[in-house]
Order: C-alpha cells, then structure tokens, then sequence
C-alpha cells in the first residue's frame, strides 16, 4: 500500500464554509456542469468542481493554494445550471470571504469589519479621532474647534500635516496587512502548484518580468474588466464595478496633485492655499466626475445586487453589502461636504467633512479585512495565473530561455536501443 | 359496490395489470389514449440486457387478452373525471373516433390516395404518415386510424373513395362512457422529458443532436431508417457517437430524480451501433453509471471490455458545433483528472429521462406528487412508470403487485 494517501480532514474549514454561505456545499455530487458553464473556467484547470469537492471533503490546505476560487467573479451561472442547487457561486463566495479573515493580521481587524456594528464602531472611533486631531490642530492654527470663523473653507480645520497624522498610520496599518496577506497567498499558490523551491520557499519571477510580463498585464485587464464582463448572469454588475474602480483611479490621481499642488508648492512658498479650487479648474473637474461616478456606480451594484440576491441568482453575505454602504457613504459624504460648502452652511459643512473624513479612513483601513480584500488576492491570483503558466512552459524569465522541444519519439528509441 | 377493474393505460404496465386481474377472474377494462395498446415498449427495438425484441412480452400479452372475455379494452380512450370511493368509483371517459371498420387491417390504397402528410409521432417526427395510417406495423388492435380532425372532407372522401367499401366511417363520433368500477390501477406510465428545456444542450439548435428513443425509433427494422442509426442532417452512418447521461435526470431544475434505465438505454444503443459497424465509436459522458442489480452490471462490464466505447466521468453541460460539416462538440470536465474537454462527435444522443405522464397530464380525481407521480391511495394503485421510474421489468412486477392489490379492494368492500 506504498501509494496510500491519507489526509485529515479540517471539519472546521467545512463549518466555516457553510456559515459563511456555502451551506448547499454538501449537496454537490460532482457532475462538472458547473466547470462547463462557467465563462471563466480554463481548459486545464477548471472550476469550481473541484474546489466544491475540496470544500466538501476539508481539504483546507488545497483550497489555500487554488487561484482559481479568485478567478471566479460570482456571476451566479454555475448556480443557475447546478442540478442540485448546491449553488457553486455562493460557495466559492464564502471560501473567499473566509480566506481574506485567514490571512487577516491582526485577526481582531478582520472579524470587526464583518458586521455591521463593527463597521460602524470604526467609523464612529475615527470621527472621535479626527475630532481629537481637529482639537488639537485649532489649538495650534488659534481657528475655533470643528466651527472655524468665516466662508466655510476645510483647510481652516485640517491641512495636510494632521490629515496625514491620522490617515498615515491607517494607510500603514492597511499597507502592512496587504502586504502581509499578500505574500502569505502567494506562498499558498505556490505550494499548491507544486512551484516551490528545495528549501520549501515559493518561487516569484526576477522583479523586471514580474511588472512587465505579470502585474502590468494582470492590472490591464483588470481595468478592462474583460474576464467580468463574460460573467453571464450578472453581466450587468460590470458597469457599476467598472464606474467605482475607475472613480478610485481618478480621485487618487487627483489627490496625489492636490497633495502636490498645495502642500507641497502652494502652502511651503506662496504661502497659501491652492484649495477650494474654483468648479471649472480642470482638477476640480476631474474630481467631481470621479465623486458622481463612485456614487453612480455603488449605487449601481448595490441595485444590482439587490435585483439578483432577490431573484436568487446569488447569495449576499453582510460583507458584501457592507462594503457597497462604506464606499456609497464615501461618495455621499464627500458630494455633500463639497455641496455644503458651496451653499456656505457651516454648521452642516463641517461635521458632515469630518463624517467624510472618518468613512475615507474606515475605508482605507478596511482594505485587507473587508469584502475589500479581494482588490488584493484577486490582482494576486490574475497575476499569479500568468506566472504560473509561463512556468509550465519553462518561460518565466525575460522571454530569452531556451525553448524547450517536446520529446521526439524517434530519437527517443534511438537512444533506447 | 363494482366487481371490476378499470385499467388506466395500456402499456406494459398496464397489460400486465390487466391480464392478471383478469386471470383471476375479474372484469377489467383499459383505457388507452392512444390508436394502440403496447406503449412506449412497442416503439422500443430491443429490451436489455437479453437484447430481444419487444415483440417477446407485448406478443404473450395481446394474444391473453384476445382469448379473455372478461377483458374489454378502448383505445383512442381519455379518463376525464374519477368520483366516488374504493369500490364504487365512477369513471367517466371519452373515447375519440377512429374513423375506420374492424375491417380496415391494410390501408394502402387509402394512404396512395390521402394528399396531407404530418409529422409520425410515433416516429418522434423523423418520418411523416398520411392522413390515413397504421400506427405502427405491429400495433395490435391491427385496424388503420384515419385523422378525423385534421383532415379535410375532400382528402376524406378521396381515400374514401380508394377504400374498400365499409372500411371507412367518417361519421363515427367522440362518445362518453361512463364505467362503475370497485378499483383503478393507475398504469398511465412516462414520456421522454422535452429535451428542448434543456437549454444548455441546445437539441433545437444541431441536426445531429437526438435523443435516446429517437435511437430506439431508428434502430428498430420498422422504424423510419430502416434499423440503421444515421445521422439526421445527411442520412449518414456516424462513426462517433457521444451519449449524454442524465440529459434531464437527477436535476432540480428538470426532472429530480434518477430516471433508472438511461444508463442500461445507452450500453444497450452502443451494442446496436457496435453491431451496425466494427468502426464506430462510442463516448459516453456520465455523472455515475447505473447498472443495478447483478444482471446489469455484467452487461455494463460486458460494454466495458470494449476498447472503442469510452467512458468520461463528467456530465456535457454544453454543445458547440464541430469541426467537421454537422458534427458537434460535447463540452464537458474530465473529473478524473483529465480537465475540460471537448469531444467532437458525428452524432450526439442525449439519453433523456422518463417524465410521469402525470407530470403534464394530470387525471382529475387522482393525487400525484411534485414530480407527477401517482400517489397509491385505497383503491387506486398506480403500478409501472406512473408510480416511479422503473425498467420493463421491473414495471410488469409492480403491475403484477397493483392487480393483486386491486382484487383485494373489490374483495375487502365485498366481504
């Protein structure tokens, strides 16, 4: 019995599955209809068959090292076409919902954002933070606290310095995390491909084929949303995706000039603000489009979402709304604050920005422990899948390598005899 | 109080049911909705696993039934309504026009004469009949129906006309009878499902995607091909087939149950085709293989053995056009490690499941489950496929069961 293989099942893995809404996990009986309908699934690797078996029988470990549970986008036709309604779509939900808490640091972050009250105790704390800092901050600029005198103008109650002293240590605490989860995901991928090194490390491509070959590409069609846009079910959930994702895009930029504008030309050698910049500054432009489109397209997906968690299509856990609200709170807050602030109603205008202010951070903070993960180990997954398959054909590094030929038969009798 | 027996459906099940109650001594009546008694078994090329045609049990059948005087039997028959209780039910049915004599055993000259041609159900549509026809050359009773309702006076008094006199009676009308019975054997049997709801496997789509009895119907000597398998679209041999198991069963979304004998249809439609030509080759995509029983699971391992059947764990959740003019593509997982493939084959065979007949033609005054199977309730015993699926066998012993348990109604009401 030299080739028995035996393995402990992790019934708690099971459990976590179900609970997190996989509960039909256990009525699959592996036809495979599922890895034929899916508009996603490979030819050589397809799914999610076989992640409902692994689910189904424990095997936590090979689920771990599986990027294919993130190449799926949850369109819902596998459940749709399931002949027992075992609902693939929503299981690999879970097991991705569960997977962001397993490689959560610290684990105390992850389970506060996977509810509701959670969620808003860490927006709450940082509005008390923020107010903390503004207090602190007025001491120092003489401005009264949270109601500075005159036009409504926000660099009265914080510029960039206490800002940053509260949404640095976030964004480290966020980056870490990512980081963290990031490369713990890549050392599962790369134990369950069988990719790693004598010593046991997972193997990554030399740092220039990573970006040019791998992460540039994987982000390309990330923003073409062209592996969603197959998704058969939902395909109308891309609009709305695509709308928030290239809003983030456009009001990242546009704070990175601000940043750059203002703090660090305006302020240090003219000595004043740059900000508020009048409406048809083409920055001020660029940032309210960015505003009306992360609202539009949270708006979308959550309609959308609705639509098809009430048709059945697809299960919604609380993570997944949580993440539409935090990012439509986001958007409303940061509209009306600037609304507000036009209207020059001081009373409204500044604690709905300090309101603004507290959801950005929660936001920002929630990205490795939230629904919001999956902008990590999804990018990782996409990129991950096109390093794995130039390994399999023994060409991950520049392109240079010597091409290996497929055996050929007659030689090889050749040199047999 | 009723000392007979009212038979519902005169397949099989229901011939079975039938000729033992009568045996016993009891009056039965079958009612049979369509021009012929033998149900789907008559359209059948051979039972497995002894590979016989279905002549064997339907001959045996017809000819107890012609020697028993306490049997009537009507055809062309619906039940419309049940009332009443265990022992005294009253049945009222409606018999439809055959528009021909006793006497009308052959009607060619009738048929050279009918002008209209429709698609032959009996056939599955891969052939057409006339107005005037056979059901089919074994049908028993032996008498032609002629298509009262669809065909025009004029076609009617042309193969009038070409009819021996007395043969044809155009005036004949629907009639409702109405029968006082003690109890009901429920022997209404299945349907093929509509493999067009299958969606994904798009039947509609290819010519050359067919179902399981559509098989049968071109394999049997009298069937529409002459007993060769061919290809729809150009009435060629195909050299590969692919079988798609539970096209249909064991799905929520259809039907949610095993339909038991595609498994056995199909290693049963690989021999016709082994048989047909040396060179075929058979693929044979399955989520697990039923055989029960050790009979069957011979017959399985027997198809095992041969090298140019194969086997693929995986169920095709999707059909593409092949490669090659009329081919088509079964798309399906591997799961035994072999990934996603796609097997191109000349002719697919979807081995669709059995749906109850009471699923979409339910009988008022009888309680059927979600699937549309027959509830048994004192007095109505529902024997064959309209109780659960069941092969050839299997159904004779379950109508066996329902006639005894028939007699000891009347005998328990009587007593």
């Amino acid at each position: 019995m030299a080739d028995t293989k035996t393995f402990q099942p992790d019934l708690g893995f099971v459990k976590g599955v179900m609970e997190a809404g996989g509960d039909t996990v256990n009525r699959c009986y592996q036809c495979a209809t599922c890895s034929v309908v899916c508009p996603l699934s490979t030819e050589e690797s397809p799914f999610p068959r076989k992640e409902m078996l692994w689910a189904q029988w424990g095997m936590a470990d090979r689920i771990a090292g599986d990027a294919d549970v993130w190449l799926c986008h949850q369109c819902g036709d596998c459940s749709t076409y399931c002949p027992r309604d075992a609902k693939p779509g929503d299981v690999l939900g879970a097991i991705r919902a569960n997977a962001i808490k397993y490689y959560a640091q610290p684990k105390a972050l992850a389970d506060l954002f996977s509810n509701k009250a959670g969620v808003l105790a860490v927006v709450g704390a940082s509005y008390i933070a923020w107010l903390i800092v503004i207090f602190l901050w007025s001491l120092y600029t003489g401005e009264r606290f949270l109601f500075p005198e005159g036009d409504v103008k926000y660099y009265k109650l914080l510029t960039f310095i206490p800002i940053d002293a509260l949404a640095l240590p976030a964004a480290g605490i966020a980056a870490w995390a990512g980081y963290m989860g990031i490369t713990a995901f890549w050392r599962d991928l790369c134990k369950g491909s069988g990719y790693v090194s004598y010593s046991g490390t997972p193997v990554k491509p030399a740092i220039g084929p990573f970006i040019f070959k791998y992460i540039i590409p994987a982000f390309q069609e990330i923003l073409a949303h062209s592996r969603f846009e197959k998704c058969g079910q939902t395909r109308e959930r891309v609009q709305g995706h695509k709308l928030m994702l290239y809003s983030f895009i456009i009001l990242f930029i546009v704070t990175c000039i601000v940043f750059v504008v203002n703090d660090m030309i305006y302020v240090p050698f003219l000595g004043h603000h740059f900000t508020p910049m009048p409406l048809w500054n083409p920055i001020k432009i660029a940032a309210n489009i960015g505003a009306v489109m992360l609202v539009a397209g949270s708006w979308m997906v959550w309609q959308m979402r609705k639509r098809k968690t009430e048709e059945g299509v697809f299960k919604s856990s609380e993570q997944d709304w949580l993440l539409i609200y935090l990012i439509f709170a986001v958007g409303v807050t940061g509209v009306a604050a600037e609304v507000i602030r036009l209207f020059n109603i001081a009373l409204l205008a500044y604690p709905i920005y300090v309101l603004h202010l507290a959801t950005v951070v929660t936001l920002f903070l929630s990205i490795p422990y939230s629904k919001f993960a999956h902008l990590l180990y999804r990018t990782t997954a996409y990129v991950f899948q096109l390093y794995e398959k130039d390994l399999k054909e023994g060409k991950a590094g520049w392109g240079m390598e010597k091409e290996v030929l497929p055996p050929n038969p007659e030689e090889a009798e050749k040199a047999a005899h | 109080m009723s000392e007979s027996i009212l038979v519902i459906g005169g397949g099989f099940s229901g011939l079975t049911a039938a000729v033992e109650a009568a045996e016993m001594g009891y009056e039965v009546f079958i009612v049979e909705k369509e021009a012929y008694l033998g149900g789907r078994v008559a359209q059948l090329n051979k039972y497995f696993p002894k590979l016989c045609p279905p002549t064997c049990g339907l001959e045996i059948n017809f000819k107890r039934i012609q020697t028993n005087p306490k049997i009537t039997y009507y055809t062309l028959a619906d039940v419309e309504s049940i009332s009443g209780n265990p022992g005294n039910f009253s049945v009222s049915i409606r018999v439809n026009p055959r528009g021909t004599t006793p006497q009308c055993t052959n009607c060619k000259a009738g048929e050279a004469a009918a002008t209209s041609e429709v698609p032959n159900e009996f056939n599955f549509g891969m052939d057409t009949r006339k107005a005037i026809y056979m059901p089919h050359p074994m049908a028993f009773p032996n008498q032609c129906v002629l298509d009262l309702a669809n065909t025009s006076p004029d076609e009617i008094e042309a193969i009038k006309a070409a009819m021996p006199a007395g043969h044809i009676d155009q005036e004949q009308q629907a009639e409702t009878i109405t029968l006082n019975v003690g109890a009901i054997v429920v022997a209404t049997g299945w349907k093929p499902y509509d493999a067009e709801k299958i969606d994904n496997l798009k039947i509609g789509q290819f010519d050359n995607v067919v179902t399981n009895m559509m098989v049968e119907r071109m394999a049997s000597p009298s069937g529409p091909t002459g007993g060769k398998v061919v290809r729809p679209s150009d009435k060629e041999e195909p050299k590969t087939v692919g079988f798609v198991q539970c096209a249909g069963s064991r799905d929520v979304n259809h039907l949610a149950f095993c339909s038991q004998i595609c498994c056995m249809a199909t290693l049963k439609q690989v021999t016709y085709l082994r048989e047909q030509n040396p060179d075929i080759e058979a693929y044979i995509f399955y989520i697990d293989m039923r055989a029960p029983g050790a009979r069957y699971e011979k017959f399985y391992e027997k198809i095992k053995q041969d090298d140019k059947v194969h086997f693929i764990k995986g169920k095709v959740a999707d059909i593409i056009p092949g490669d090659a003019p009329g081919s088509v593509k079964l798309v399906a997982e591997d799961t035994l490690g072999g990934g996603r493939i796609e097997q191109e084959v000349e002719l697919a065979v979807l081995a669709t499941g059995m749906q109850p007949v009471g699923a979409e033609s339910p009988i008022p005054g009888i309680e059927y489950d979600a699937d549309g199977f027959v509830v048994p309730k004192e007095g109505i015993i529902p024997c064959g496929c309209s109780k659960r699926p069941a092969d050839v066998v299997s159904s004779a012993q379950s109508a066996t069961a329902a006639a005894l348990k028939a007699v000891q109604t009347l005998v328990r009401r009587a007593g």
